[in-house]
């Protein structure tokens, strides 16, 4: 590859970038705190994309780059690089999230039963057209229940282990700064689970989807079912100089388990997010559930999963093809003269032959 | 000569940090601001913005691994041969330090009914949102005898 230092742009560019942003017009906090408000589960999107959460900056990412999601990623990625880690939590456990959705499509009387939550899967999808012509759409308010759902909710892998259908899983030993991280080391394959886990965690919603799907309509070896989906809130478990270990907030977090038979047993896929977006961790599920044992170079392969989804890096590589290319291409174009002048030259000194086609007579 | 901290009767450290951490900004910057004339000369350690790792269980396979960064305010001060330590959601600053100074207080054992008091309201602010919260999820339960 090969590029050339060129001069006489710097107005062009210097305007164009204020056309871009002449289409946003004044970002104020009044705009930014109204699209936190109202895009929740976009600004969740960015966060969990990003691997930063904080629905401000968020927001103000979306205002500043006028929804093109890429690029408020990378805002948010970049901006990130600024801050000083100041410490690794406690590992949240699905037992102690404090959960707002909890279903499962593989069982019908789960322990703990099924707790909607949240969500347009049973709404009629119709276009509130009459917004447009001033009439507001107004919500009907949820009729409360009389009394409170459990905050926590059992977990349904705990109570198949429990009933033979699963192998419970060893603790894992790995806390704070000996748990692997991507943001400090390279993502080598065969990859450490902790590297796919939160590789899937910060992975483009898209691009999981698209493979994810791919691998749920046949590309994959395993067809999953949703064992248990569930979006909730964890708390962020740090400690106080003194040692005392306390919550210092709540962060919105999705997980999803996919089940599959495998041999005798269940086979479970898995996939958590920061903030709430349930189709991320479904089809994340889906490429965990399938990457063992997956063909070189198929969608469910790990190395091609986790290459392909990571949104900074595939958004940059591709958009980088339309940045001055002007020694390459000339180089190809070059070469294809080149050829060209050569195979005329061929057929001017090769004899003329008869090139009408060969008719075998019928017999 | 460090001494002890005092603790409040009734409330364990982790609950009074766990319940400062989430407490409206707005009362918890005032009520820190009526602490202060109370208080000995503050040193301010640390007052800063940065990022908490958040690792999770996987439930398949039990591995640990990373959700992502939140981005936290923290604010480390001493006095009186005490600690006072604040860390919350968010880029607020003054709020972890308003925290910090309530946990100072705590330490020294200084306005004692003011800080309980405080405490207890914000405790149950706490407790009457997430009841609202899980009541409306309740509504959202399946009976699935009606299926």
């Amino acid at each position: 590859m090969a590029y050339v230092a060129t001069r006489g742009g710097e107005r062009a560019i210097e305007q164009s970038e204020r056309l871009f942003r002449a289409e946003m017009g004044e970002i104020t906090a009044d705009r930014v705190a109204e699209m936190r408000k109202a895009l929740p589960y976009l600004v969740d999107r960015v966060m969990g994309e990003a691997s930063l959460y904080d629905e401000d900056l968020a927001a103000l990412a979306l205002a500043q780059t006028g929804g093109e999601l890429y690029e408020a990623v990378l805002l948010l990625r970049a901006w990130r690089t600024t801050q000083p880690r100041l410490t690794v939590a406690e590992p949240v456990t699905q037992e102690n999230l404090f959960t707002h959705r909890r279903i499962s499509a593989a069982f019908k009387d789960i322990p703990g039963g099924q707790v909607l939550g949240p969500t347009l899967d049973y709404a009629h999808r119709i276009l509130a057209t009459e917004v447009l012509s001033g009439e507001n759409f107004l919500p009907t308010p949820v009729e409360p229940a009389s009394r409170p759902s459990p905050a926590q909710q059992p977990s349904v892998a705990a109570w198949q282990a429990e009933n033979d259908l699963l192998t419970a899983p060893e603790p894992d030993t790995a806390s704070g700064n000996t748990i692997p991280d991507i943001t400090r080391e390279p993502l080598l394959f065969p990859a450490k689970r902790a590297h796919t886990l939160q590789s899937l965690a910060r992975a483009e919603t898209g691009g999981v989807l698209a493979l994810g799907y791919a691998a749920q309509r046949g590309y994959g070896q395993n067809h999953p079912t949703v064992n248990e989906l569930r979006l909730a809130e964890a708390d962020i478990r740090v400690r106080h100089p003194r040692g005392t270990e306390f919550s210092a907030g709540r962060v919105k977090v999705s997980q999803a388990e996919v089940v599959s038979k495998s041999g005798s047993d269940l086979g479970l896929g898995y996939a958590a997010t920061l903030g709430w977006n349930e189709v991320k961790v479904i089809a994340a599920a889906t490429l965990d559930l399938n990457a063992k044992g997956a063909p070189k170079g198929s969608a469910t392969e790990e190395e091609f999963f986790l290459y392909h989804t990571e949104g900074v890096e595939s958004s940059g590589f591709c958009i980088h093809f339309k940045l001055p290319h002007y020694v390459t291409f000339q180089s190809s174009l070059d070469a294809m003269h080149d050829a060209r002048a050569k195979k005329a030259a061929q057929a001017k000194r090769a004899p003329k032959t008869d090139i009408s086609p060969q008719v075998e007579s019928a017999e | 000569m460090t001494t002890l901290p005092d603790t409040l009767p009734g409330w364990g450290h982790a609950a009074l940090l766990t319940t400062l951490a989430r407490a409206d900004d707005a009362r918890l910057k005032a009520f820190a601001e009526n602490l202060i004339p109370a208080l000995p000369e503050v040193e301010v350690l640390d007052n800063r913005t940065g990022l908490v790792m958040l690792p999770m269980r996987d439930t398949a396979q039990g591995t640990h691994f990373h959700l992502g960064e939140i981005l936290m305010s923290e604010a480390r001060i001493t006095a009186g041969g005490q600690d006072g330590y604040g860390m919350r959601r968010g880029r607020d600053l003054e709020a972890a330090m308003a925290m910090a100074l309530i946990d100072l207080a705590v330490a020294l054992g200084l306005a004692k009914p003011a800080c309980a008091a405080f405490l207890e309201a914000e405790s149950a602010a706490q407790a009457e949102t997430d009841r609202e919260t899980l009541c409306r999820v309740e509504a959202t339960r399946v009976d699935m005898e009606t299926f």
